[in-house]
């Protein structure tokens, strides 16, 4: 019996020791030198434990009593996850040695945190919910204030970490109404409550609170104030890994929660997390607009997203499911691809992070500026480029879920937020002559940059079989 | 519900009595004292000398990090006492688990003993 | 071989305007021309060896909604036949003239490339025409209907730098936008009657429309009535009739050959085409066909008579033009199909020479067109005047009266006026030898001031004046032959003897169609050795021809045409006696039009030979009439004044107020205002202090809280 639950949890429980042994090993012998290997290492073990995950599926199995799930869906997720994961920290590596950042915590909190993540997206209680979240949250508090000697670093981390305890609060808070009200912290338990009898008024307040503490997580508005300081003030690859494998983990998590757990009541959330949605949209846009600051604007853009990626949750079908992996499938790569740019980005040796240092970057780096051209098209979802058809396929499901009204209102605020996208493309290509920005030119970086770039071109032929993984995968959560 | 809020009703009095009384003695000094301030009464007094510095200063941050390792440790060990009052009921999985979680802490004992978070230099 | 002669064009098109770049420019221009020659060889073969039986050559499938289902096919039956082979010889000779007219434009810099993208243009033209005349259903025929529209409209405004040349072509495009908007009309009314847009079943309908009463706009109408008229003003567009005629002057700012190709031998001819191709339902119309014969007549008529002072020697050519489509028009609105598809077919011959011979003209005089600075020109370009000398006598109808021998337009023509009277339209009959008269007068008047007489205007031009070159000349003569020859040739096919119309376009006779009933196919192929040698013995047939006609008056022995609507290229209903009515005309009509051609002669003459002050002087005497010639009716500013001003009006209104202030006004408000108002508001919510974005986070339970109650649950 605990044999298998604990081989249900292998993966976890090897990342985590890995961790542990990491620590342990790294601050008994060389310290900060060992780091880069770390980092590989740690990337490595990423990418293999998602390999094995994706080949070893298939049965869907249940641990801990119903505590811990693992099915499609959590596969699906925790693929994502890592996959973004290690990109992000192998992105990193170069840039945080060359501001000294590159201590050897780094790799292992990234390695921890995702193990939360994983627990989040496997969570079938909410107790497991809430450890998973919480293991995520306190090690993304610690890379926020990585460098420790900006205040702006130190700022961000105190800003997310106290917010985020708030959010941990109020979760906390509904988790323990739900348990009043359901007499069971197991999603199973709940749905079955919420079956069988009229949905109380109870419940539905402890799922409101629940939904406030994970709309914290995916800064969906309006939890989102803490999202712009945070990705300004932790060291660009720090923001790079916030605004992609949290993302899947928190948006996995509210799903689960929401089908699992709430199933019976779509009904009741639909309008919440519409109103969120929609919310998250225009804000995102409008706001996003007033930036100069690169990473301020991708938070806002990922704000923007994270809307986009909770249309598809409220349609509250399998479809919408589908739609909201497929949506977070595309955005992380799109992510990727887009950080890795900004990580290149650097005069006299300094990041930069102004958007009119871009000024007529087309003439200086071509091919760059190409790839950078594509990725904003897909983020601000013009049509050839991938990004058009995730924004498809949630707007799709809304319609589709007799959420017609928002479908609509996602459609103008992806108008309006074409702009700022389109403002940077401007820069590139017909700015005023400015000062040089100089680029990095580590080859890691442009990998990344050109692999997502040319994903987003390609992509539109089968998507890589994304669709079918993530119809399989949403088939799996809602029954 | 009438016998639940029946039991709860001496707490209720109990917090009756507390807000009066905190409240009455807070206003027997405004009604009762006698008020008479003059310079020396109202400045700060500390230890039978004049002040040196402003009392809102900056602390040296590694009392923080002295409080919260305090913390932590204290708080993870209150997990062994329920743990070892029902120690006769939990099975191996129980003790296993126990050890596995000491094991834990232990890493990150090791990991800020060796990071010198215990010094005070 | 009826797909290649469709294709070829396209594919020389493509080659010609995307491959220039690779195969470099006379090789393009050639690949086209060669092309087209052989799309003409394929079609004269199969002219010759068709016999009569209408074929449907499946390509592909191409529109499948609904009830609406239909392939992309050719139909090939005689009227296609005739249509492929005006096309394609006409195009061809048109390709192979423009190797020398274009050369050297002067409206194109030294180094730019323009001869491939002219070529290329052709070349898709003729495609779009084949397209249409080829067609198997209605949507396909729109589809080449709109191709040649773009052609047009791409070869009009070829000289895109001139600003006439620009106003011409969209003109050509909004006036045939008109008319195309009574075709598409007529499309959909078929297509709500019938179901279908396929020609086979809409024709078998034919007879059940003439019972159908169906409401449209204010009243009701009789289905095949307003289906023809519809389809008809269409057709008006497409063949520049009164009313909608005003573009195809304008048109002739395009470079001459294309006038030639288009705005002369083949794509105003679509109109007529249409109309004899719907003849099944045409028949069953017989307000709508009234209505046809009255405005060919009134066009033929209003036509010729601006053409009498007009001085540019394209636009006298060109309301030519339009005076010889209302005379196709009146023949098949009277029922005579096969006349108007005969007169079809000599117009393009000797209108197409005219034009090549004019541009031969203009070429020699260095892009001089006003015959006023003309004169003399006999001996500097002698074959250029042979040839216009020989389509003049075309046009005017030269022959011998009374029988069968003359050139192509005597027998053609007058087959039309003797149809207009065989069909009791006398006002049609009165004004078509009226027209003829004028067409005469006209027609010598432009030889007589470009030929003949002292050279006038520029010395210098009339110094260099050359005779055009090899690939110039060969056009010109070829289509000489056809001016001369294709009216005794054919004569007996279009306009002889009912038997043999019904063989040639595959008409089963009445009485035989009643014996035989469908086997008439078999008749056909044992008729189909004696179509081949037809060219052979052409005249011969033609005398003998005519030997039979003046037995013609005693004889309903006259075999009926008969068959049900969709049995051959045209149908002819049962109480159609034109033809019998036709040959049967007395002497004073048949000669008529000849006299007509005489008197104008003889005017010509005197005006410009014997008395060159005389046009002046009568100009002088008559000016309000000769302003009203020379104005065209002031149709243009009638048009302006009634039409173009107030949509112009209605136009900068919507554009200033409508999208300038409202729309613009709209966006630029939300764009330069709105959102950046709510741009600030975001970016001051975002304060910096975490107790504000915690408030907000409290705000926000708030929210949802009330939200949920409100909103949420059921």
């Amino acid at each position: 019996m605990i044999q298998a639950d604990l081989n249900t949890i292998l993966p976890e429980i090897i990342l985590a020791v890995f961790a542990m042994l990491g620590l342990v090993a790294a601050v008994y012998t060389s310290k900060d030198k060992l780091a880069p290997a770390l980092v590989w290492v740690t990337g490595i073990l990423m990418v293999l434990l998602a390999i094995w995950i994706g080949a070893a599926g298939g049965v869907d199995k249940i641990a801990f009593n119903g505590m811990f799930i693992d099915d499609g869906f959590s596969r699906f997720a925790k693929i994502a996850i890592l996959l973004s994961a290690a990109c992000v920290l192998v992105m990193s590596q170069e840039y945080m040695k060359r501001r000294g950042l590159l201590r050897f915590e780094y790799p292992l909190l990234v390695a921890l945190s995702v193990v939360g993540m994983m627990v989040m997206v496997s969570a079938g209680d909410l107790m497991s919910l809430y450890m998973g979240l919480e293991l995520q949250s306190l090690a993304l508090y610690v890379v926020a204030s990585l460098r420790r000697d900006s205040a702006k670093s130190t700022e961000a981390g105190l800003k997310y970490f106290v917010l985020g305890a708030l959010s941990s609060g109020l979760l906390l808070y509904g988790a323990s109404l739900t348990y009043g009200y359901a007499g069971t912290t197991l999603f199973s338990g709940i749905i079955q409550t919420a079956i069988h009898g009229e949905v109380s008024v109870g419940l539905l307040f402890g799922l409101i609170f629940l939904i406030s503490g994970l709309a914290f997580k995916v800064s969906a508005v309006p939890f989102h104030m803490w999202t712009p300081d945070v990705y300004e003030g932790a060291p660009t690859p720090v923001t790079a890994f916030f605004a992609t494998a949290p993302k899947v983990a928190a948006l996995g998590l509210f799903a689960r929660l929401l089908h699992d757990a709430f199933g019976a009541a779509v009904s009741d959330w639909q309008q919440v997390i519409a109103l969120l949605s929609v919310a998250s949209m225009f804000l995102g846009s409008v706001a996003a607009i007033g930036q100069r600051d690169i990473k301020r604007l991708m938070a806002y853009s990922s704000i923007t997203h994270m809307g986009f990626a909770l249309m598809g949750l409220a349609a509250g079908t399998v479809f919408g499911v589908q739609a909201m992996l497929i949506y977070v499938a595309i955005y992380i790569t799109m992510n990727v691809g887009t950080f890795a740019f900004i990580l290149s980005m650097e005069r006299d040796g300094q990041p930069v992070t102004d958007i009119n240092a871009l000024n007529l970057y087309s003439k200086r780096e071509p091919g760059r500026a190409l790839a950078m051209l594509v990725l904003l098209f897909s983020l601000a979802g013009v049509p050839p480029m991938l990004g058009f058809f995730g924004k498809f396929y949630v707007l799709r499901a809304a319609y589709e879920g007799g959420l017609a009204w928002l479908a609509v209102a996602g459609v103008v605020a992806s108008v309006i937020g074409a702009f700022y996208y389109l403002r940077i493309v401007y820069y590139m290509y017909f700015g005023e002559e400015g000062s040089e920005l100089e680029t990095n030119r580590s080859p890691v970086l442009w990998v990344f940059l050109m692999a997502s770039a040319v994903i987003m071109l390609l992509g539109v032929v089968n998507m890589f079989g994304v669709e079918g993984a993530a119809a399989a995968a949403a088939a799996t959560l809602v029954n | 519900m009438e016998e639940m809020l029946r039991e709860y009703l001496p707490i209720l009095v109990f917090l009756a009595v507390a807000i009066g009384l905190g409240a009455i003695l807070i206003l027997a000094a405004a009604v009762l004292a006698v008020r008479n301030p003059d310079p020396e009464k109202v400045s700060a007094y500390e230890c039978g000398f004049n002040a040196f510095d402003d009392a809102r200063m900056k602390f040296d941050v590694r009392f923080y990090l002295v409080s919260i390792l305090f913390i932590i440790f204290d708080l993870e060990i209150a997990f062994l006492f329920p743990w070892a009052v029902s120690f006769k009921d939990v099975s191996m999985v129980g003790f296993w688990s126990m050890m596995v979680f000491l094991g834990v802490l232990t890493i990150g004992f090791a990991y800020e003993w060796k990071k010198g978070a215990l010094e005070w230099q | 071989m009826e797909t290649i002669i469709l294709f070829a064009p396209l594919v020389g098109a493509l080659i010609c305007g995307f491959g220039w770049k690779f195969i470099g420019e006379t090789a393009a221009q050639w690949v086209a021309t060669g092309l087209l020659f052989l799309a003409a060889l394929l079609s004269w073969i199969v002219f010759f060896t068709f016999d009569g039986v209408t074929e449907h050559i499946t390509v592909l499938r191409f529109i499948e909604s609904g009830t609406l289902a239909t392939e992309w096919a050719i139909r090939l039956d005689r009227l296609t036949a005739i249509m492929l082979i005006v096309i394609t010889t006409v195009s061809s000779l048109v390709h192979l003239y423009s190797f020398g007219y274009m050369d050297h434009d002067p409206q194109w810099k030294e180094g730019e490339v323009y001869k491939p993208r002219f070529f290329a243009y052709l070349s898709f033209f003729t495609f779009a025409m084949l397209a249409l005349v080829t067609s198997n259903n209605l949507v396909q025929m729109f589809f080449g209907w709109e191709g040649v529209g773009v052609a047009s409209y791409l070869l009009i405004g070829f000289y895109y730098r001139k600003p006439s040349a620009n106003a011409a072509a969209i003109k050509a495009f909004v006036v045939n936008r008109v008319g195309d908007f009574g075709f598409s009309l007529g499309i959909f009314a078929l297509f709500f009657l019938t179901d279908t847009i396929d020609f086979d079943v809409i024709f078998g309908e034919a007879s059940t429309l003439a019972e159908t009463q169906v409401s449209f706009l204010w009243t009701e109408w009789n289905a095949a009535n307003l289906v023809a008229f519809l389809l008809f003003i269409g057709a008006m567009g497409k063949s520049a009739q009164l009313l909608l005629h005003t573009w195809l002057p304008d048109a002739m700012e395009g470079p001459t050959p294309v006038s030639a190709l288009i705005h002369a031998a083949t794509m105003v001819t679509a109109g007529v085409f249409l109309v004899c191709r719907m003849s099944p339902i045409m028949e069953f119309a017989p307000e709508a066909t009234a209505f046809i014969t009255v405005l060919g007549a009134t066009t033929a008529f209003f036509a010729a008579t601006v053409g009498l002072v007009q001085t540019d020697i394209k636009r006298v050519i060109a309301y030519s033009t339009c005076s010889q489509l209302g005379y196709m028009f009146v023949a098949a609105g009277v029922g005579m199909y096969s006349a108007a598809m005969f007169h079809l077919l000599t117009h393009a011959f000797f209108k197409a020479l005219l034009f090549l011979g004019a541009g031969s003209v203009i070429h020699a005089m260095h892009h001089e067109q006003d015959m006023t600075n003309y004169g003399g020109l006999r001996k500097k370009i002698p074959y250029t005047f042979w040839a216009m000398m020989i389509g003049t006598l075309a046009i005017t109808g030269v022959g011998i009266p009374l029988t069968h021998i003359g050139f192509a337009g005597f027998l053609s023509k007058d087959a039309i006026i003797e149809s207009a009277w065989g069909g009791g339209s006398a006002y049609g009959f009165w004004l078509l030898v009226v027209a003829a008269c004028f067409t005469s007068f006209y027609s010598w008047r432009l030889i007589f001031l470009t030929f003949y007489g002292t050279p006038r205007g520029d010395k210098h031009t009339h110094d260099h004046a050359h005779e055009s070159p090899m690939v110039m000349l060969i056009p010109l003569g070829v289509l000489s032959l056809g001016a001369i020859f294709s009216g005794m040739l054919w004569y007996s096919n279009f306009f002889g003897h009912a038997d043999q119309i019904g063989k040639f376009y595959g008409i089963p006779m009445a009485a035989e169609a009643a014996a035989h009933g469908d086997d008439h196919a078999v008749t056909d192929e044992a008729g189909h050795g004696e179509e081949a040698t037809e060219e052979a013995q052409g005249e011969e047939t033609a005398l003998a021809d005519a030997a039979t006609e003046d037995h013609g008056e005693a004889g309903e022995h006259h075999a009926q045409l008969g068959g049900e609507p969709g049995d051959g290229a045209l149908y002819f209903g049962p109480d159609n006696h034109v033809l019998d009515n036709a040959h049967a005309a007395p002497i004073w009509v048949k000669v008529s039009p000849f006299i007509a051609m005489l008197l104008g002669l003889a005017v010509a003459y005197l005006f410009y030979i014997v008395n060159p002050e005389l046009p002046r002087r009568l100009a002088e005497n008559q000016r309000p009439l000769y302003l009203f010639l020379k104005n065209k009716w002031y149709f243009d500013e009638i048009y302006d004044a009634v039409f173009v001003r107030p949509v112009m009006g209605l136009g900068k209104v919507f554009w200033k107020r409508g999208d300038g202030s409202i729309i613009d006004g709209f966006l630029n408000g939300v764009a330069l205002n709105i959102v950046p108002f709510f741009t600030r508001l975001a970016g001051r919510a975002q304060t910096g202090y975490i107790f504000t974005y915690a408030f907000w986070m409290v705000l926000g339970i708030a929210a949802l809280v009330t939200w949920m109650s409100i909103g949420g649950g059921n």
